[in-house]
């Protein structure tokens, strides 16, 4: 019995240690699989575990044909460790660090000078830049090089196809953020935010299948459509810059809005800017002065005034009356014209044919101050346009109270108010579309990533003048292009355009100085008005009156009228007399 | 534990009745369980086998996936190097300069031809090429702009041609002024500039007349 109890005990020790031990690993591997599980779980999965950033696009600015405005694209960072860039073996051959910075120079445009010298300053760091932003098509070449020590990464970039061509309209984009026009004010429907995703591989770098999870999904931004046509935002532009340089204006605006729906097809600044490249250009040149600069605009003014008089039953366009040499306002302060200094018979179409400033205050004198403020609130002066551009100027309206007597006249010829070139287009819009005046369009709308349209907030049509009032303002500026002394260099054979001119003077802090503004409104083709034009330039030096801006407004015209295919004019015009 | 160790101790006492009396019956057994060590070890080998060539085959379709990812990105990418150059050719100042190039005027006194009834609407001036300006910067303060290599190319390789079809083009235009004369006194219509087709690019890009 004593082997027997021998035998027992020792199978007791080891049944013992065998229970000892068991509890040792049950209690690591409980530590490990329960208590610290997530923790080491973490660890390992770091230690596999990628992450890379998945890019999204920002959306696209495109015109109303769809051409891409403003479009991002991809682009490449070349970077260098130089603690290992040297010499190197390509093809069985030694290749010297000289020789490659001389090859990724040629390929990008760099000084393989600096080049070496990012590389050769710190041969302890682990990273430097080379060249940044190159095309896909250097990064396919500088690949074929076959440098070791080249990385290679992608970024996205912004780029304006058409460069300066709707810069003022598109705006630009900083390096992390949109700084002006369409880009800014439209960031919402634009923007993109980049997604992250992680995926694990081995220890050759290559993805493990089924490993790639999406931490955070890219959101692609939308695309912006406008209603510009920018092949004849380019020609406007061409215009502006071709006939403001030969005036030597100090700046030049036009746009060309079409009347059934409001459609800015054109609106244009010059001197503008390249959103591309705008480091050297100076502000005064980034913006969109054709919405955010208001002025005085002069008699162009007059057609307006014309139409409120009409409209309120104070005159109509064969209406007859005498514009006296001066218009004596009150005691010792006279209103006189451009040239003409004794008393003529003119009708009031001929008041607005020879843009008569004393035939013009016979008429307003007969509207009250206050109606006057009401009509050209109506007309949209003194507010912004429904476009809404980003930093858009209300222009000044003096109401009715605060007008001084001499300024409740200058109003009726564009003097003592201010517009903006949009604001004054529109209001020509509303004179061609038989008073109704439509809400100005610019952006058309959103279109997101999954193709739903946002409509841009537009506003309600206003019924600002009787068609009548509207037809016979468009007949009386028909006899300017058609009789009056710019008829050589405003007519289009073959059609019947409406138009007129304006000379504003420039208020400075002494008051009107030597500075003007010439402009010219219009519309065509006048029997049935299909498209506005409007031209304006600032300050110009070779020649200071409005025939000056006549042969720019002439081209456009003519262009938008081929442009757009519109039919010859087929009726025969029937204009009221000028004078009697 | 001790009924263990009891059976164990009477165990050699009972084996030498059960090899005598089933040494036939053991040898028959023998053969199956051969079998089936044989037919599991197989079986084993055969799975083994099995996720072996399965996790080659999902590993070299990571490979395979990742080099075909691979070509999808450089196709995307030639489409972006061809969508970008698409987009300088079709920016309007390049129309304008590579018709400029070809020869073409602008009119700005357009007439049109109604074909319902060959009625010629406006007045159809021929275009004065003395008149016509050529493209002027727009910006201020901004470099000149730098142009793509591939309009230049395209420049080069139409004015190329030009000069080779300019000869056709007189004999075109000898034609018509012959046949001008032959019916005088018919219908006055007028001729508009008359220019070679334009380059279509492959379709891609329309031309000036047409957008």
């Amino acid at each position: 019995m004593t082997h027997q109890r021998l035998t027992s005990r020792r199978m007791a020790i080891a049944l013992l240690l065998v229970f000892v031990i068991a509890a040792l690993f049950l209690t690591r591997l409980v530590d490990v699989q329960v208590v610290r599980a997530s923790e080491l779980q973490e660890q390992s999965e770091a230690i596999r575990t990628t992450q890379e950033t998945v890019w999204a696009s920002r959306g696209s600015i495109v015109d109303s044909f769809g051409n891409d405005l403003a479009v991002d694209v991809d682009r490449y960072d070349i970077s260098a460790d130089p603690s290992v860039a040297g010499d190197f073996r390509r093809d069985g051959e030694t290749i010297s660090l000289e020789s490659a910075m001389a090859d990724i120079a040629q390929l990008t445009g760099a000084v393989a000078e600096e080049l070496v010298y990012a590389v050769r300053q710190d041969p302890e760091s682990r990273f430097t830049y080379l060249v940044k932003g190159v095309s896909p098509e250097t990064r396919l070449a500088l690949r074929e090089l076959g440098i070791p020590w080249l990385q290679i990464d992608l970024v996205r970039e912004r780029t304006y196809p058409f460069g300066a061509v709707a810069g003022n309209i598109t705006g630009m984009l900083g390096t992390d953020r949109p700084l002006a026009g369409v880009e800014l004010d439209w960031d919402e429907c634009l923007a993109a935010h980049n997604g992250v995703a992680t995926y694990q591989r081995g220890a050759d770098g290559v993805r493990l299948p089924g490993t790639t999870t999406t931490v955070e999904a890219p959101v692609h931004g939308g695309d912006v459509v406008l209603t510009l046509d920018s092949d004849l935002q380019w020609y406007v532009l061409q215009q502006l810059a071709d006939h403001g340089s030969r005036l030597g204006a100090e700046s030049g605006s036009a746009m060309v809005v079409r009347v059934k729906d409001g459609h800015i097809l054109a609106a244009a600044d010059w001197p503008t800017f390249d959103p591309n490249d705008f480091s050297q250009t100076p502000t005064s040149n980034t913006g969109a002065r054709i919405f955010s600069s208001p002025y005085e605009p002069g008699s162009i003014m007059k057609a307006i005034g014309v139409a409120m008089l009409i409209d309120a039953g104070y005159t109509y366009a064969e209406d007859r009356l005498v514009a006296p040499g001066f218009y004596e306002v009150y005691s010792g302060r006279y209103i006189k014209n451009y040239s003409v200094a004794q008393d003529t018979q003119l009708t009031t179409a001929g008041v607005l044919q020879t843009s008569s400033n004393t035939g013009m205050s016979v008429l307003a004198d007969r509207m009250p101050a206050a109606t006057a403020t009401r009509y050209f609130e109506k007309f949209g002066f003194g507010e912004i346009t429904a476009v809404d551009f980003l930093g858009e100027s209300q222009g000044v309206v003096n109401s009715g109270d605060s007008l001084d007597v001499v300024t409740r006249y200058n109003q009726f010829f564009g003097q003592g108010i201010s517009v903006t070139a949009a604001q004054m287009a529109g209001s020509y819009q509303t004179l061609a579309n038989d008073g109704v005046r439509l809400p100005l369009r610019l952006v058309d709308g959103c279109r997101s990533i999954d193709g739903q349209w946002v409509s841009a907030p537009s506003a309600e049509p206003v019924t600002v003048v009787s068609p009548s009032a509207a037809q016979q303002v468009v007949r009386s500026l028909e006899t300017i292009v058609s009789q009056g002394p710019l008829r050589n260099t405003l007519s289009i054979p073959g059609y019947r355009v409406a138009a007129k001119t304006g000379t504003a003077e420039i208020a400075d802090a002494t008051g009107y100085g030597d500075e003007r503004v010439i402009s010219l409104a219009g519309m065509a083709p006048a029997e049935d008005p299909e498209y506005v034009v409007l031209v304006s330039f600032t300050k110009p030096q070779t020649s200071r009156v409005s025939s000056a801006a006549a042969p720019a407004f002439h081209d456009v015209m003519s262009h938008v009228l081929k442009h757009y295919r519109v039919a010859p004019s087929s009726v025969p015009a029937v204009l009221p007399p000028v004078t009697w | 534990m001790t009924a263990a160790v009891m059976t164990s101790s009477r165990r050699p006492r009972a084996t030498p009745a059960i090899s005598r009396s089933a040494t036939r019956p053991a040898q028959a057994t023998s053969a199956p369980k051969l079998r089936y060590i044989v037919v599991t070890l197989v079986g084993i080998f055969a799975i083994l086998g099995g996720q072996l060539l399965l996790s080659i085959s999902v590993s070299s379709g990571a490979y395979e996936i990742s080099s075909l990812k691979s070509e999808m990105r450089s196709s995307q990418q030639s489409l972006q190097i061809v969508g970008e150059e698409i987009g300088a050719l079709n920016a309007p100042d390049t129309l304008a300069s590579l018709a400029a190039s070809m020869g073409m005027v602008e009119d700005n006194n357009p007439a049109y031809l109604r074909v319902s009834d060959g009625i010629v609407l406006g007045e159809a001036l021929p275009a004065d090429p003395s008149e016509q300006a050529g493209i002027v910067g727009v910006t201020a303060g901004t470099e000149a702009p730098v142009i793509s290599p591939i309009i230049t190319d395209v420049s080069a390789a139409l004015s190329a041609q030009a000069v080779v079809e300019m000869s056709a083009e007189d004999a075109l235009a000898q034609a018509l002024s012959v046949e001008a004369e032959a019916q005088e006194g018919s219908i006055q219509t007028a001729m508009v500039v008359t220019t070679t087709a334009p380059t279509t690019f492959g379709g891609s890009i329309p031309s000036p007349s047409t957008r």
